[in-house]
């Protein structure tokens, strides 16, 4: 009895003694996007659960509205960097890594005991976009389609098309018909340069970019330039609506769920807005899903699928310590059950239980991800930060035909 | 008296402060700027010295030559327009207004003092076509000249025009009031007698009130296109300098190179050759007028 | 002014043989075209500024099912406190405050006595000394802005408002400075150099004598400054990355960025918050605003 309580006083000093020494730790978070969405809510949500049973581990969230690559740069250069923050351009992520400010994801998950947690797929995707090491957090998995308007589709007696002429074909009927075929963001870019990279990857295989990174191909081969004339001509035909280029994200968005437009190339993330009522004022039961067709006498097929795990989250290799170690034990073990059963969302790691109903949308993404034989990247995923700023830029005069498919692709493989 | 006004010590105590604090902020950086023209690199990647090659670099350099014309075609045509409106104004002003003058000289100087910002979002909602038709689509629309509907923002042909013609919406009245003050300095014996010549209207205009202009209009074109060459405002908030770089002037050029390529040295042998512009073409306006004997 | 007034009077388009009452009466007629010009001028140039505090007060149905030029049916408060709010225009609007007031008590403070002592007080160099800040007037603010990034940032003032103060201070003085120099040139010197004669001490003369004298002018060129420090964006935008600091052009970009084409309604009221300080100064001192403006150009 007497010794039990000394024993217990001991123990509680101990306890005491270990908490107090025990330096408190701060993690910040700094993304683009809003915290009360998608995986920065999730990490959000588990960092301040384990904030409660580790008061000495504090959270904080920060949210960055302007030029992210700028920020870091500057954050960089100061010793400021925060715990984990997303980084858009591979290059950056790249020389970080090189000064030893970012974890080797691989190594430290295998030494947490939290490998297992990763889905291998998500793994290939995330190395191959980071030089062969695992730099970035795979929190999203994304495929990325033609999403469109089953009704729409219907109506006109038009199915899923196989082929890119089939697709073309059709948008030509919805354009007599009066209905905007596509609906895209042209303020922002990439949805117009998706589809020139996802024809050259239909026209010369799921490898195209990987052999344009090794210098076996060239952006300014046939194959590259029938992609980006094609893209020219769906611009010229007005496939993509009226004013294209003034059209920002939400807007995109928007225009496809309310019915304005009959197909929307996007990756899967926005199953979130799909899935949200208030916003899609089409159903989600009416709205569907297919790859990007096949290119005629093109090695690729429909089930090479573009896929990425989402802008690459990065941590911070300064601040990789035993407190961190375990904060990243509770957070990542946890990150895709609850990612599914709050969000419904796909993710790079494992999900232990299925919650009991899950949107069939996501079930349908889901289905069609696994069914994915090959996976390649975004057209500018290996691109340095100016050749993806002009990629981005100059796709905007491509549609609007100022710019030849030969201009176009010329100034990117120059600054490649 | 001169002992007060030479003591050196009042005199480090008035220039003192001010010229410390330029000097720290506008004239080292200038220097400082011209030394990194021969570097590359930022903070972050560290610098290195690569000598002539950013110069070189420039020579080659088709964005460069197409931003540095859009740049002079925009500060040309956009300072002629101002300080022509301008002087319409303020003849309009000086000739056939009486007491309403004062009023109507209000109004149409309201535009200046407006934030760039501000009326570039204001401009481009005017010429909106997503998600809703603005304010011209949709007069357009309603007069049936659906054919003219049309992205004026989202092409480089109609982009050009909406920022030039912001531009000079927005700065007209102040060059009005420049060139209305000049006018009202012409002694008035002047016009009369050339009156009383058997000048009138617009010969009155042409060949008395204008030539006694001249000096003020030089100066107003001086400092219009000091403000031209120089912009930068209205069109980041306007166009972003798209579609893709058809409307991007040496200044957003300058901006992106050094902010989002991290591309310092380059950026600022771009600075370096604005700044060069900007002095030529004060120099230029200065011979001519000189020349022309005004 | 009152020379043009007279000179207004006879209307170089009115011809003498006329009577006088049809004199009137075609006068007027031949007036119309010019009279329409005017009010077509007066139009477009306040119309736009009309047209953002109506469309700031519109429901969001009402852009799309109502024309654009339509009045507001509703009177929709609300777009102003979500501008205020969601939009954080609170916060941009104190930030901007808090780095233009500064700004301007410094620049017209350093402004008053370098002009003084460079226009008033006798020494070698006081030429080369303003061709110096002459040259902050030619010099576009774009070559300085690398080497400013880089001195803020490794003085870890990025993202403070001091270095928005300083770079505002530094860059309006070349303009305040000559604005009043030329001032004191005109109206100053041979009172001054009389009160010199009479044993003041140069602080004195300073205090005394040029400080009242340049009131007016300092209230002139404050206002001026005012207006260039509260529409900057360049500088803002570059100084600035944290969302906390933004100042109110900055902030306006960025929150358009964000609510962009989805939500007129406050993006309109967000445009009618940033303009109205402007839009109330100007009302109220307009006469003094132009004359400031006007002077600081022909100066320059």
């Amino acid at each position: 009895m007497h010794k039990n309580i000394r024993f217990t006083a001991l123990t509680a000093l101990l306890v005491l003694i270990t908490v107090a020494g025990a330096q408190s730790k701060k993690v910040v978070f700094l993304s683009g996007q809003n915290e009360d969405v998608g995986y920065t809510r999730i990490i959000s949500e588990l960092a301040r659960d384990y904030q409660k049973q580790h008061p000495n581990v504090s959270y904080e969230y920060q949210n960055n509205t302007t030029d992210m690559t700028q920020k870091l740069q500057l954050l960089a250069g100061s010793n400021n960097l925060p715990t984990l923050y997303s980084i858009g351009e591979p290059s950056l992520l790249q020389q970080l890594y090189a000064k030893g400010e970012i974890v080797d994801l691989e190594q430290t998950f295998k030494k947490l005991g939290i490998y297992n947690q990763l889905n291998p797929v998500a793994v290939d995707i995330n190395k191959k976009l980071e030089g062969g090491k695992l730099l970035g957090l795979p929190l999203e998995l994304n495929i990325e389609g033609v999403w469109y308007n089953k009704k729409v589709f219907a109506d006109n007696g038009i199915r899923e098309p196989k082929t890119w002429d089939e697709m073309l074909s059709a948008a030509e009927k919805f354009k007599q018909k009066g209905i905007q075929p596509f609906s895209a963001s042209g303020d922002q870019g990439w949805p117009l340069t998706r589809l020139l990279g996802g024809y050259a990857e239909r026209y010369y295989g799921a490898d195209a970019m990987d052999r344009v990174k090794a210098g076996t191909l060239k952006l300014t081969d046939p194959g590259f330039v029938q992609a980006a004339a094609t893209v020219q001509d769906m611009g010229k035909k007005g496939y993509f609506g009226q004013g294209v280029n003034t059209v920002d994200y939400d807007t995109a968005v928007d225009a496809f769920l309310q019915g304005k437009a009959a197909m929307f190339y996007m990756g899967s993330w926005e199953l979130r807005n799909f899935n949200d009522p208030k916003r899609n004022q089409i159903g989600a039961g009416n709205i569907g899903f297919f790859n990007l067709p096949a290119v005629k006498g093109g090695k690729g097929t429909m089930s090479d699928w573009s896929i990425n795990t989402g802008l690459v989250v990065a941590m911070n290799q300064k601040q990789n310590d035993a407190a961190l170690g375990e904060w990243m034990k509770y957070v990542f073990s946890n990150y895709g059950t609850r990612s599914m059963s709050e969000l419904g969302a796909l993710t790079g790691f494992k999900v232990s239980k299925m919650p009991a109903t899950v949107p069939a949308l996501t079930t349908m993404t889901q289905r069609k991800l696994n069914s994915a034989k090959k996976g390649y990247l975004w057209f500018e995923g290996y691109f340095s930060p100016k050749a993806t700023s002009l990629s981005q830029k100059n796709v905007q005069l491509l549609v609007t035909g100022d710019m030849t498919p030969e201009d176009f692709l010329g100034q990117l493989q120059n600054g490649k | 008296m001169n002992k007060v006004l030479s003591d050196w010590r009042a005199i480090a105590v008035f220039v003192g402060p001010a010229l410390l604090l330029y000097t720290c902020i506008v004239l080292i950086p200038i220097f400082w700027s011209l030394g990194l023209t021969a570097y590359e690199g930022s903070p972050i990647t560290g610098f290195r010295l690569v000598g002539a090659e950013n110069f070189i670099r420039l020579i080659h350099d088709a964005t460069f030559f197409k931003a540095l014309w859009f740049g002079t075609r925009y500060a040309l045509f956009v300072s002629a327009g101002q300080v022509i409106f301008g002087l319409l104004l303020a003849l309009m002003y000086a000739f056939y207004l009486k007491k309403t003058s004062a009023l109507v000289r209000t109004l149409v100087f309201l535009p200046v003092v407006l934030p760039t910002v501000a009326v570039a979002q204001m401009v481009s909602k005017l010429f909106a076509i997503v998600p809703q038709y603005g304010l011209i689509n949709s007069a357009l629309h309603a007069v049936h000249l659906d054919s003219l509907v049309q992205a004026w923002l989202g092409q480089g042909s109609t982009a050009f025009w909406i920022i030039a013609a912001m531009d000079i919406w927005k700065a007209m009245g102040f060059y009005a009031i420049l060139l209305y003050t000049g006018l009202v300095e012409i002694p008035e014996e002047t016009i009369e007698a050339a009156r009383l010549d058997g000048a009138q209207g617009w010969s009155l205009a042409r060949f008395v009130v204008l030539p006694l202009l001249a000096p003020i209009t030089v100066a107003s074109l001086i400092f219009s296109l000091n403000g031209t060459l120089k912009v930068f405002d209205s069109i980041m908030a306007l166009t972003g300098g798209g579609p893709g770089n058809a409307t991007t002037p040496l200044t957003l050029l300058f901006y992106r190179t050094s902010f989002t390529y991290s591309e310092y040295g380059y950026g600022s042998t771009l600075a370096l050759t604005l700044a060069l512009q900007c002095l030529i073409v004060t120099l230029l306006i200065f011979w001519r007028a000189r020349k022309s004997g005004a | 002014m009152q020379r043009t007034s007279q000179a207004q009077g006879t209307n170089p388009a009115a011809a003498g043989h006329l009577t006088a009452t049809t004199s009137h009466s075609l006068q007027f007629l031949q007036r119309l075209p010019i009279t329409l010009l005017v009010l077509l001028v007066v139009f477009i140039a306040v119309y736009p500024v009309v047209w953002i505090f109506m469309s700031s007060l519109k429901s969001s149905v009402e852009f799309s099912s109502s024309p654009m030029w339509a009045l507001p049916h509703t009177l929709a408060w609300d777009n102003y406190a979500r501008a205020w709010t969601e939009g954080h225009m609170s916060k941009y609007f104190v930030n901007s405050v808090l780095a233009v007031i500064p700004s301007l008590v410094l620049v017209i403070t350093l402004g008053v006595m370098a002009a003084f002592g460079l226009e008033i007080m006798r020494w070698k160099l006081s030429n080369l000394a303003s061709l110096v800040f002459l040259v902050g007037i030619m010099v576009p603010i774009q070559i300085v802005i690398l080497p400013l990034f880089t001195m803020y940032f490794k003085a870890h003032l990025l993202d403070t408002r001091i270095a928005l103060i300083i770079t505002y201070t530094a860059f309006g003085l070349p303009l305040v400075v000559f604005f009043l120099a030329g001032y004191f040139k005109t109206f100053a010197r041979e009172i001054i150099e009389a009160a010199i004669m009479d044993g003041a001490t140069i602080y004195q003369v300073f205090f005394k004598i040029a400080l009242p004298m340049v009131m007016n002018a300092l209230v002139t060129v404050a206002l001026v400054q005012f207006f260039f420090m509260w529409n900057d964006l360049l500088i803002s935008l570059t100084f600035t990355q944290d969302p906390d600091m933004r100042t109110i052009q900055s902030g306006l970009l960025a929150f358009t960025g964000q609510y962009g084409q989805r939500e007129w309604g406050p993006t309109f009221a967000s445009i009618g918050l940033a303009v109205a300080p402007t839009v109330l100064v100007y009302l109220l001192l307009n006469q003094m605003v132009m004359k400031g403006m006007a002077a600081g150009a022909v100066k320059g």
